[in-house]
C-alpha cells in the first residue's frame, strides 16, 4: 500500500513542483504514505491478521505499536487539519490538461491503495462485528487490482505528450493517432505468435504498446526540437528520464505479468529415469538420479537434460537435500532463467519401488520481465527524485529574496 | 460541512480505523467456529473400533454429549487424554472419533491409557472427519440430545477449557433437555 | 510482511511456486481438469495453517483436501459444487476468493464505489476551484506585462 500511495505522491509532487498545484493534497499523500507503512508494521507485528504469534495472550507489543501509530499519524493528520489552509494554492487549469491526467493517476492509485487496505482489514471488520470468519486472498486482490491498473494505462500514454494548464483533444488526436493505430496492430498480431490466441495477452499488448509508443513519440520530439540529438539528450532533465524509465518498467511489468499468468505451464508428474516429457515445446529428459554430498548435506540429485527441437538447452539438476545437522529435508529446485522464459524443475518424493520420482516441471514465459519492470520503476523513481530541480528551487528562492531586497 | 471541518475528515477516519485495530487486538484469528454449528451431525455409516458393528448417527443421539476427535499420531491427544478420563468418570458421555488411524494402534492406546469413550467410531479414511470439517486433532464437539452440533473446541480440552467454555454450555443444554 | 506479501502475491501472481509443498502426482483424465485443479487448489485456504492455500501447504489437512479435490474433479463436480462442499464443512473461511453476496458484497463493490466517489470529489473540487478562480485570479495589465518579461527571461535561461 505505501508503494501505491508513494507512486501517487511522485505524480502529485510533479504538479506541485512545476505548477504550484495540489499543495495540501500532496502533503496529505505524504502523510498517507508514511502512515500506511506504519500500519503495515502494526498489522504484521501485532498478529491481528494472522495468528503466528498467538497474540490473544500477549497484546502488549501490539498495543505499543498501536499507541505509537495513533500518536504519529493522529498528530500529523491533526496538524494537517489545522494548518492545511496555509499551503492552499489558487492556480487554475483546464479540464483537458496534464494536471487532469495527473489527477487521474492520483485517483486510481488512491482507490487501489484504499481497496487493498479495505480488503486486508475486511476479515478483521467482519470478525469485530461478529459476523463470522471470511478470507480475502490473492484471487480477490488480483480481480480488483488488475482492472484498476488497466484503467491507468490509457492515461499514461497521454501523459507525456500532454501540456500543462491547457491542452486540446484535437492536438492529442493529432499526436497520438499513429501510435494508437500501431498499438492496435501490435495487439492483433503479436499474440498470434503463441497459439491459441489469448485475448488477455492481446489487451496487455495493446495497453503496453500504446504506452511505449506515446513515450517514444514524445522522446523523439524532444530530441528533434533541439539542435542535434546529443544536444537534445543533454537537455533532458533527470525527472524526465526517470519518468521514461519508470513507465518503460510499467509496460514491461504488464506484459510480464499477463504472459506469465496466461502462458505458464506446470505439471506434476511421475517420471522414471530415462523418461522424456514435453512441456511448452521443451523436452525434459530425466537421465538419472545420483547421490551427491555437499558441505553439510547429502542429496539425491536428478539429472535432467532439456532440449528444444533436438537442440540442447540446459542441464538441470534439482536436488532433494537432507541437512546433516538438523536432519531437515529441503527441496532445491533447478532454475534455468532466460529473458523470454524461465524453466523450473523440482524434485518430489520417490514413487513406488521401481525408481520413479514425483517431479514438478514448470515453464514460465517472460517472468523476468516482471522483475525487470519492477527494477526499472524503482530506478525511475529514484532518478526523478534525484533531480537537482528540487535542490535548485531553494537556491532560486534565495536568489529571489535577494532580488527583492535589491529592489526595495 | 464547512471547508475547515472537511480537513478533519482524514483524522476522523483514522480514529475509526484505530478503534477497529484496537478491537482487533483482542480477537483471536486462529479461533474458528465450526461451519456446522446448530446443524445436525452429518450422517455416517462407520464401523466401531474393536468390533465391526456399524455405527450411525442414531448411536450418538439421546443425550447431551461430547464427541472427541483423536488419533494415536496426535501428540496433544495424549495430553488431553487423562482429563477426558476424569470427565468420563464424572458421568459425562464422551464419544470418540478415531481419526485416520490404525485400529490396532488405537486399541493398544486405549488398553494402555484407559478408555474414556462410550463408543469409538473408526474413521480410517477420515471421511466423517471431512464432513465434520475437522482440520486437526484434537477437536471436541458438543452435541445436544437430538444430535445437533452446538459448539466446537479446537485443541486440548483441559480443566480451564472445560470450566470456562464447555461446562456452562453443557449444563445449559442439559437444562433445556430436562425441561422441554 | 503479510500486507506486502498479499500485494506481491496479487501482482506477481503465480510467481511463488509451491516450493515447499509436497509434489503429488495425480492422474487427470484431461488437461482442463488439471488446470481447474491448480486453480482451485490455489483458491482454497488451508483451514489449519491459516495463511496458505492448500496448494502450498504441507499440513495433513491440505493433503487430504487436495486428494478430495482431485476425486471430486474426476467425479465430474463443477467448481461451484466443490466450493459449496468445502464451505459447508469448513466455512466461508476456506474461500480465498470471497463469494459475491451477503457481507462480502461490500468487498466487491468497494473498489467501484470508491472510484465513483473519488471521481465525484475531484470533479466537485475542480468545479468550485475554477469558479472561485474566475473571480479572483485575473491578472491586471501590469502583472500581465511583468509575467511576460519573466517568461521571456526563463525562455532564455533554459
Amino acid at each position: 500500500m505505501p508503494w501505491l500511495i508513494g507512486t501517487a505522491l511522485i505524480h502529485s509532487l510533479a504538479a506541485t513542483e512545476k505548477r504550484g498545484l495540489f499543495k495540501s493534497w500532496t502533503v496529505l499523500l505524504a502523510i498517507f504514505a508514511f502512515s500506511l507503512s506504519l500500519l503495515g508494521t502494526f498489522l504484521v507485528r501485532s498478529g491481528v491478521l494472522t495468528s503466528v504469534h498467538a497474540f490473544a495472550t500477549d497484546p502488549e507489543r501490539g498495543m505499543f505499536i498501536l499507541v505509537f501509530l495513533f500518536l504519529v499519524v493522529g498528530g500529523s493528520l491533526g496538524l494537517y487539519a489545522v494548518r492545511a489552509p496555509a499551503v492552499s494554492s489558487r492556480v487554475s487549469f483546464a479540464w483537458v490538461s496534464r494536471e487532469s491526467l495527473l489527477l487521474c493517476n492520483n485517483v486510481v492509485f488512491l482507490v487501489a491503495a484504499l481497496t487493498v487496505l479495505f480488503g486486508t482489514l475486511f476479515p478483521l471488520i467482519v470478525d469485530a462485528l461478529g459476523m463470522g470468519k471470511v478470507s480475502v486472498g490473492p484471487p480477490y486482490f488480483n480481480a480488483v487490482f488488475v482492472p484498476l491498473m488497466a484503467l491507468l494505462v490509457p492515461v499514461m500514454g497521454l501523459g507525456p505528450v500532454s501540456r500543462w494548464k491547457r491542452d486540446a483533444v484535437s492536438r492529442w488526436r493529432g499526436e497520438l493517432l499513429i501510435p494508437a493505430i500501431v498499438a492496435v496492430l501490435c495487439a492483433i498480431t503479436l499474440p498470434l505468435l503463441h497459439a491459441p490466441y489469448n485475448l488477455w495477452v492481446a489487451l496487455a499488448v495493446l495497453l503496453s504498446s500504446w504506452l511505449l509508443l506515446g513515450l517514444a513519440k514524445d522522446f523523439w520530439q524532444r530530441l528533434r526540437s533541439a539542435s542535434g540529438a546529443a544536444n537534445g539528450l543533454r537537455r533532458l532533465t533527470p525527472a524526465y528520464c526517470g519518468m521514461v524509465v519508470a513507465h518503460l518498467g510499467f509496460a514491461a511489468c504488464v506484459i510480464g505479468i499477463v504472459a506469465t499468468s496466461q502462458y505458464s505451464v506446470e505439471h506434476d508428474l511421475k517420471m522414471n529415469p530415462g523418461d522424456t516429457r514435453e512441456l511448452a515445446g521443451y523436452e525434459f529428459r530425466f537421465v538419472e538420479v545420483a547421490q551427491v554430498r555437499g558441505p553439510n548435506f547429502v542429496a539425491d540429485e536428478a539429472r535432467f537434460e532439456v532440449t528444444r527441437n533436438g537442440e540442447w538447452v540446459a542441464d538441470m539438476n534439482p536436488q532433494k537435500r537432507r541437512y546433516l545437522a538438523s536432519g531437515s529435508v529441503m527441496t532445491e529446485a533447478a532454475i534455468n532463467a532466460g529473458l523470454f522464459r524461465d524453466l523450473y524443475v523440482a524434485m518430489g518424493e520417490p514413487v513406488g519401488s521401481d525408481g520413479a520420482w514425483a517431479m514438478r516441471l514448470h515453464y514460465k514465459p517472460l517472468v523476468r520481465w516482471m522483475w525487470l519492470g519492477a527494477i526499472l520503476m524503482a530506478v525511475g523513481a529514484f532518478t526523478a527524485a534525484a533531480d537537482k530541480r528540487y535542490r535548485r528551487q531553494r537556491e532560486v528562492a534565495r536568489a529571489d529574496s535577494k532580488v527583492a531586497l535589491h529592489g526595495a | 460541512m464547512g471547508p475547515r471541518l472537511k480537513l478533519f475528515l482524514p483524522l476522523f477516519l483514522f480514529a475509526l480505523l484505530a478503534i477497529l485495530l484496537f478491537r482487533g487486538l483482542f480477537l483471536d484469528p486462529s479461533e474458528m467456529p465450526s461451519a456446522l454449528i446448530d446443524r445436525p451431525l452429518p450422517a455416517f455409516d462407520l464401523p466401531a473400533l474393536g468390533d465391526d458393528r456399524l455405527l450411525t448417527r442414531a448411536d450418538l443421539t439421546g443425550e447431551v454429549a461430547l464427541l472427541n476427535v483423536w488419533a494415536t499420531w496426535c501428540v496433544s491427544c495424549r495430553v488431553e487424554h487423562p482429563y477426558l478420563k476424569q470427565l468420563a468418570d464424572t458421568g459425562i458421555p464422551i464419544y470418540g472419533l478415531n481419526y485416520k488411524d490404525s485400529d490396532a494402534a488405537a486399541q493398544q492406546w486405549l488398553a494402555d491409557l484407559g478408555n474414556p469413550y462410550r463408543l469409538n467410531i473408526a474413521d480410517r479414511e477420515g471421511t466423517l472427519g471431512v464432513d465434520l470439517g475437522v482440520y486437526g486433532a484434537p477437536e471436541t464437539y458438543l452435541l445436544d440430545a437430538s444430535g445437533v452440533v452446538r459448539y466446537r473446541h479446537v485443541g486440548v480440552v483441559d480443566e480451564g477449557v472445560w470450566r470456562t467454555v464447555l461446562e456452562p454450555l453443557y449444563l445449559e443444554l442439559k437444562q433445556g433437555e430436562s425441561t422441554p | 510482511m503479510t500486507v506486502l506479501r498479499h500485494l506481491l502475491l496479487s501482482v506477481f501472481l503465480l510467481l511463488a511456486s509451491h516450493a515447499q509443498a509436497l509434489i503429488e502426482t495425480y492422474d487427470f483424465s484431461s488437461p482442463e481438469l488439471e488446470a481447474r485443479y491448480q486453480q482451485l487448489s490455489e483458491e482454497l485456504r488451508c483451514p489449519k495453517c491459516q495463511n496458505q492455500n492448500i496448494a502450498d501447504s504441507n499440513a495433513p489437512i491440505a493433503q487430504d483436501l487436495r486428494k478430495l479435490l482431485h476425486q471430486q474433479l474426476e467425479a465430474g463436480a463443477s467448481d461451484a459444487e466443490i466450493l459449496d462442499f468445502m464451505v459447508a464443512r469448513y466455512g466461508e473461511f476456506v474461500r480465498y476468493r470471497p463469494s459475491f453476496g451477503g457481507t462480502t458484497l461490500w468487498l466487491w463493490l468497494a473498489p467501484v464505489l470508491l472510484l465513483i466517489a473519488a471521481i465525484g470529489v475531484v470533479a466537485a473540487a475542480l468545479r468550485s476551484r475554477s469558479a472561485a478562480n474566475r473571480e479572483s485570479t485575473a491578472l491586471s495589465a501590469e502583472e500581465q506585462a511583468r509575467l511576460q518579461r519573466l517568461l521571456d527571461k526563463t525562455e532564455q535561461d533554459t
